[in-house]
């Protein structure tokens, strides 16, 4: 009989060995400043704003600020990832309401967790597997974020703001937040 | 007549054992829903062999993915795929031209868009390696076209997670995502090839990369008129389902009937690409009654002008408002020859850009290294 083989892996996963620890968690927000990370999808800008007010009004979280990226379809560059990092306590992204876009929004969070930011990315529920696939390749099976549900694109300011009151309880769950 | 038993030439397997391999690669979602063929490492060895790449060569990198295709990966994938390790530098040339094109790397394989890989190869590497380019161009039976293709498909599901429903979020995505590859049937084109057109010799074995979207034939055998068959491919070009930005690109497959229709007539592929250029053009009132007569500001994705977040398109402060082009530049349209000289059927295959379109909608890459 022919040697034994073992079969070999397809993937090249069990090479990897990547950083899948979560930022220090703040506690309380009191006094932190907001990074806002609009990733140029119709609705996101108001969602992130719309947060922040709650953050800043129930929380006492510090001044908010908004950037954009290039294109949604990938992670923000270096340089505005580093900015953000630098300008920021916590970290807010949305809104990953498609198949490229929400792989990279989860992926911008999984970055800034790793630069140490506690960040909350945002999907829309209609893609929250393709988020959690993005985490599991990016080594950080663990990575947490949450999703509003889908759509977001279609929706009125009202809307917009009613999907921001109802993540409010996982966006402050992700960010260890132990105060009411 | 006798009758002579083969019962000593069959081989026997254990086939248990072969089920549990067969389900093994199932279990770890390592397939496309085809059943694949187990890699050891002597397999492996052989297709290693069939290169002068060091097996941590890297082909091609989605920095986002955080994951990187190297020559050994290919080679497993290939292997699992139903390769021969003399397709392998085949395999390898294709990584490369995809790794040349902006939109993979830029997670278009992610996308809903729905978009696939397909590659064209020239050369006389078609005749080594079996590739088909004649009949049934598209369809199935030929294991090099079938089993390279599939390579790139197994390695994008296997290495860079792209599996449906989590990663991949096509709405409903395309069959060449199993496997497109196809020959060039230079034999029997009026023409130079694809590769040559390009800058490489006639011997040199090109494989050139397309993100395509979808293959729509054209069923024509009515004419020898050029500027009727033109027309009747220019209707599919400027289809406005397949309008997402401002323009589109094409490569048309012609059936070697359809080629000469154009060589007799003696339009060469310049003259076909001006013509399509020039003439493939929708009304205002058209894109109006399907709602994409404007641009979205930031996406510049195609949508009413009545839409809060409209702009108005190019053509809209050209001479010609109502007369709105589908293509860019004449080269975004692309010509080749394949298919069998036996009636007159060809196919647009509809490429993905984004606006603008690069001039050159496709990357090429030579097999065995740069020219």
């Amino acid at each position: 009989m022919a040697p034994q083989e073992a079969l070999l892996d397809p993937t090249g996963m069990s090479a990897g060995a990547d950083d899948g620890t979560l930022a220090a968690r703040p506690v309380s927000l009191r006094g932190l400043r907001v990074g806002l990370l609009d990733n140029t999808k119709p609705n996101a800008t108001m969602l992130l704003e719309e947060i922040a007010a709650i953050l800043q009004r129930d929380h006492a979280a510090g001044e908010a600020t908004l950037y954009t990226k290039d294109y949604f379809g990938t992670p923000l560059s270096e340089p505005l990832r580093e900015r953000i990092a630098a300008e920021n306590d916590i970290v807010i992204t949305a809104v990953g309401d498609c198949g490229s876009c929400s792989a990279a929004t989860v992926a911008d969070g999984i970055m800034f967790e790793r630069a140490g930011v506690p960040t909350v990315s945002i999907t829309s529920d209609s893609f929250f597997m393709s988020g959690r696939a993005m985490a599991s390749v990016q080594g950080f099976p663990g990575f947490e974020f949450t999703a509003v549900a889908h759509p977001m694109a279609s929706l009125t300011e009202t809307e917009v703001r009613e999907r921001a009151a109802a993540v409010m309880p996982e966006v402050l769950r992700i960010l260890g937040v132990e105060e009411g | 007549m006798t009758m002579t038993l083969l019962t000593d030439e069959v081989p026997t397997v254990d086939a248990d054992r072969v089920r549990e391999l067969v389900e093994y690669y199932y279990e770890n979602d390592w397939t496309d829903g085809l059943p694949v063929v187990p890699v050891t490492e002597t397999l492996l060895e052989e297709f290693l062999a069939a290169t002068d790449r060091a097996p941590d060569d890297v082909l091609f990198t989605i920095s986002h993915l955080n994951r990187s295709m190297t020559v050994r990966l290919a080679a497993i994938n290939a292997a699992m795929a139903g390769c021969r390790a003399d397709y392998f530098p085949t395999v390898i040339a294709a990584w490369e031209a995809i790794a040349k094109e902006p939109h993979p790397a830029r997670g278009i394989w992610q996308s809903t868009t729905g978009t696939a890989p397909m590659l064209v190869v020239n050369g006389p590497v078609r005749e080594r390696i079996g590739l088909n380019g004649r009949g049934n161009v598209f369809g199935s039976g030929f294991r090099a076209n079938a089993t390279i293709g599939r390579a790139i498909r197994l390695g994008c599901i296997n290495v860079f997670g792209l599996h449906p429903h989590k990663l991949d979020q096509a709405t409903q995505g395309t069959p060449a995502k199993f496997s497109a590859c196809i020959a060039e049937n230079e034999e029997q084109s009026p023409w130079e090839p694809l590769h040559v057109e390009h800058g490489f010799a006639p011997g040199d074995d090109v494989v050139t990369a397309f993100v395509i979207r979808s293959v729509v034939h054209i069923e024509a055998r009515h004419t020898q008129e050029p500027e009727q068959l033109a027309r009747d491919l220019i209707d599919t070009i400027a289809r406005t389902g397949a309008l997402i930005h401002e323009y589109t690109s094409a490569l048309l497959v012609l059936t070697p009937e359809h080629a000469q229709v154009f060589a007799q007539a003696g339009w060469s592929k310049d003259d076909l690409r001006t013509y399509v250029f020039e003439n493939a053009r929708r009304t205002r009132a058209e894109l109006a009654a399907v709602g994409k007569d404007a641009l979205s500001h930031k996406t510049r994705w195609r949508l009413p002008s009545t839409h809060p977040d409209s702009m108005p398109d190019t053509a809209s402060a050209s001479d010609e408002p109502d007369a709105v082009a589908s293509l860019h530049n004449p080269s975004s349209v692309q010509i080749m020859v394949a298919g069998a000289d036996n009636a007159g059927v060809s196919a647009v295959v509809e490429i993905f850009t984004l606006n603008p379109p690069r001039e050159i909608p496709f990357s090429q890459s030579r097999i065995g290294g740069e020219r």
